[in-house]
């Protein structure tokens, strides 16, 4: 059987939910080091390439001034790199101290004798400002999340630089329509993308690219035939669609062919034959022309960023306080009677979490605790209109609002209902709970 | 967590870009001296140029080995992250029920903003959530989502409106800071004095211990230099002087209800000069008391809202993080059984929690193992065991019922609805 109540911490359990915590910033670093290890490759091959050629020249005896300016140029390329480096560095360091202020954090809970230690609430009240600054994040509310982080201090333990460039992307698919930032994005992740098989984005990506070419090839087609309409000339513009429509080819060709189903190049290929149109939509093309591709590439994004990540797609915040609503949350929480143990009727109680008013409603479709054992109040009596209290309780409650002796008040009854909800002293039963 | 942390030092200690960049300095010093040369001796260009490849090619090999320390060292540090995570499933979507209430979620987060003194950031926060609302997801339990929004009047409860709220916090926090910094009583003082008559009625003593707090404090205020000698008996005096007028003039009301504490304090000041060593000093050194005072004065202050004295948010979270481990472990175990649980309305696994986490009495049937709710109550016997109506039910024959537990058996009518 199940210990009802437990005050055993096991950090090694605890820890699970905030892997996240450890692996986006070993991520940023690992991201870090092959942004380094790639710009030191690439230069040293050309820096090779120029100091042989600048030797090559000069043995050729040209004037020793061309030696001095291709020497500058090297020294100038090799400035820059430095340069580079130098800023990589300073990422790193960000990163690496991101990763030890969390791993100290983190090892605290090692520290920690049980549930109950004061340090735990402490350390738990920290894990919720960082939650809360996750889930901000996430929402967009940049503002708040630094605001809070700043006043918790814990700027160290939450990813505001991650989430912030993530939603500037997304913001640039779903409002701008614009894939740049995205493109650019996936080739700088490209080899991390491809471990972790993020391929698809930037294959959706080309995709809505070659779309975008051929809606405006079909526009530029359409402004000609009403222009030819009107004034019965222009040759141009037909020459402009028709380049349009080459350029969306061979767009496809470089970058669509090589993958993608059979079934969806053969959509890709009749978007040339089938202008979009509004009134009339014909599938399969109209959803290629949809503009709610756009929300999907966003969502897209996001996810393959999230797990690039290592961040979970839905924020902690929302799976853990759904865990504790239902972990608190018993029948009597949403029943019409109010509760005997728990409420705000008098000093004795308090008012359960899930009972106030910040919760209430969020619990309402949440699961309720399992238990498989009553668990009440020590010596339990009844009262004759069926309400059950703790006896020592119900004494002390009764002693400190002053009830004359031979008396017994309900602490839910109303307060100036003297009549209802007082009983005799004699009246007061002991009740058995098995 | 050591191997992490040894990894991570050797991350920050040397395994990382710092010699690639003092390499790349070297190459320049390279370049450049041969450079130099080429300023005073300009036909030596071609041999110089010629010998400088060799070098120059060293250099830049020894920046690309620069890298292979760091390089070892992240995959080391990403070894010992597996080690530390091995196994463990990460929450998904499935685990989230709550994306399809985003305001309810943000009122949350904004009245817990609130309630710890966070004013600034609240405002922030109600700012960007009212204008740019979160958008809902449907989750398990609300496949079709339809959310309002967050206004700021959703920020209220059934009895306060947002700004009240607001300021109620204000008032509390404002309060708790010169309770808690400055060790002034007199704010928290005058709001007992004017809720008086509902803290009575709730059986609350927070304003006589807020007085008798007030007491100590002006008592040891002077005594606390006890141990050397002043040469001014008079301030000597001065504190307990105070402290006697403030116990006349403050604790008359209490005289009914506090008589044996009051006749204690007083009793104390026999042993002015030497309360440390007296039978009263757990009154008067303990530090504690001012903790606990805070403590009450929130929750009384709370109730009387209608509100729970500790951030429900706080709360629910850190039970959350208790309890989620069980559930994922739970799920994966019901994933490989190819099972589901049968009720949605119950969690199919107990999650042990600190008795501080039981807010509620619960009543579990002996007979059916249920948890009693509205429609299925807890009904005591004339013998006074309680079984659940549906029990109850069940086990009755022609109107009467056989108590499970003793002899007894009485009507069913007899039978009476109880709440714990």
């Amino acid at each position: 059987m199940v210990e009802l109540t437990s005050i055993e911490l096991n950090p090694d359990t605890h820890i699970l939910l905030d892997q996240p915590l450890l692996r986006t910033p070993y991520n940023l670093s690992r991201q870090t080091f092959k942004a380094a290890q790639r710009l030191i490759e690439h230069q040293t091959h050309i820096l090779l390439k120029d100091i042989s050629v600048a030797a090559q020249s000069a043995s050729a005896s040209a004037s020793p001034s061309k030696s001095i300016s291709d020497l500058d140029s090297i020294l100038a390329k090799l400035h820059t790199l430095q340069r580079k480096l130098s800023t990589l560095h300073e990422d790193e360091k960000r990163h690496i101290q991101a990763s030890k202020s969390r791993i100290s954090h983190l090892s605290e809970l090692y520290n920690m004798q049980s549930l109950v230690d004061v340090k735990y609430d402490a350390w738990s009240r920290t894990r919720l400002s960082r939650l809360l600054v996750d889930y901000l994040l996430r929402q967009g509310y940049f503002e708040s999340a630094k605001a809070l982080a700043g006043r918790k201090g814990i700027e160290e333990l939450v990813d505001v630089e991650a989430f912030m460039g993530a939603l500037r992307i997304e913001k640039s698919l779903r409002e701008g329509r614009d894939t740049r930032e995205a493109l650019a994005w996936c080739k700088e992740n490209a080899q991390l993308l491809k471990k972790v098989g993020g391929e698809g984005l930037e294959y959706q990506l080309r995709l809505q690219q070659y779309v975008e070419l051929v809606r405006q090839g079909h526009e530029m087609a359409r402004e000609r035939m009403r222009d030819e309409f009107e004034f019965e000339e222009e040759e141009e513009g037909e020459g402009e669609a028709e380049a349009k429509f080459v350029e969306a080819r061979a767009y496809a060709r470089r970058f669509l062919v090589g993958n993608g189903d059979l079934d969806l190049l053969g959509r890709v290929a009749g978007l040339l034959a089938y202008r979009p149109d509004p009134e009339r939509p014909t599938e399969p093309y109209a959803s290629l022309y949809s503009d709610a591709r756009w929300a999907f590439l966003a969502g897209l994004f996001l996810q393959t960023h999230h797990n690039l990540y290592s961040l979970p797609p839905r924020p902690l915040l929302h799976s853990v306080l759904s865990a504790g609503l239902s972990a608190l949350k018993t029948p009597s929480c949403h029943s019409k009677i109010a509760s005997s143990s728990a409420n705000s009727a008098s000093s004795t109680t308090t008012v359960c979490p899930i009972c106030s008013t910040e919760l209430n409603e969020l619990a309402r479709n949440v699961p309720y605790a399992q238990h498989r054992q009553s668990v009440v109040e020590d010596d339990p009596v009844v009262l004759p209109n069926g309400r059950i209290y703790g006896r020592r309780r119900l004494e002390e409650w009764n002693e400190k609002t002053g009830t004359a002796a031979g008396w017994v008040r309900d602490p839910m009854g109303d307060p100036l209902g003297w009549d209802e909800s007082t009983f005799k002293a004699s009246e007061v039963e002991k009740v058995f709970i098995m | 967590m050591d191997d992490l942390k040894q990894q991570i030092e050797l991350l920050e200690s040397g395994a990382n870009l710092s010699d690639t960049i003092s390499d790349v300095q070297k190459a320049i010093d390279l370049v450049a001296a041969v450079r130099n040369k080429l300023d005073t001796d300009p036909e030596t260009a071609p041999v110089a140029l010629a010998r400088l490849q060799r070098p120059f090619k060293e250099a830049m090999d020894r920046v690309q080995n620069d890298l292979k320390p760091a390089y070892k060292a992240l995959g080391k540090y990403s070894k010992a992250l597996d080690k530390t995570f091995k196994d463990k499933p990460l929450p998904t979507a499935e685990d989230d029920a709550l994306s399809s209430h985003p305001s309810l979620i943000n009122r949350a987060i904004a009245m817990h903003l609130l309630r710890e003194g966070e004013f600034d950031v609240a405002s922030t926060f109600l700012k960007e959530a009212t204008s740019h609302p979160t958008h809902a997801e449907p989750t398990p339990g609300t496949p079709n989502p339809h959310d309002e929004g967050l206004s700021e009047q959703d920020l209220g409860t059934d009895k306060l409106s947002p700004q009240e709220l607001q300021a109620h916090f204000q008032s509390l926090y404002n309060m708790l800071h010169e309770l808690r910094t400055n060790r002034n009583l007199e704010p928290a003082i005058a709001w007992a004095k004017s809720q008086s008559q509902l803290l009575e009625l709730r059986g609350s003593n927070l304003e006589f211990e807020l007085h008798q707090l007030r007491f100590i404090s002006l008592f040891t205020s002077k005594s606390a230099q006890d141990d050397y000698m002043t040469d001014d008996p008079e301030s000597e005096m001065d504190g307990l002087l105070r402290a006697w007028a403030y116990a006349r003039s403050a604790f008359g009301p209490f005289q009914k209800r506090h008589a044996a504490a009051i006749q204690q304090l007083m009793g104390a000041m026999a042993f002015a000069f030497g309360v440390s060593d007296s039978p009263y000093k757990r009154y008067f050194h303990n530090n504690a008391a001012w903790n606990d005072v805070a403590a009450s004065f929130t929750r009384e202050y709370c109730s009387l809202l209608g509100l729970s004295a500790d951030s429900p948010l706080y709360v629910a979270t850190t039970a959350g993080t208790i309890a989620l481990p069980h559930l994922l472990k739970m799920q994966n175990i019901m994933r490989q059984k190819n099972a589901e649980w049968t009720t949605q309305e119950e969690l199919p696994v107990e999650i042990p929690l600190p008795p501080s986490y039981h807010f509620h009495s619960i009543f579990v049937c002996p007979v059916t193992k249920a948890q009693s709710t509205d429609e299925n109550p807890p009904m005591m016997l004339p013998c006074r065991h309680v079984i659940s109506r549906e029990a109850m039910e069940r086990i009755s024959r022609g109107g009467r019922v056989k108590c499970p537990y003793c002899p007894m058996e009485s009507p069913v009518k007899d039978a009476k609805k109880v709440v714990f």
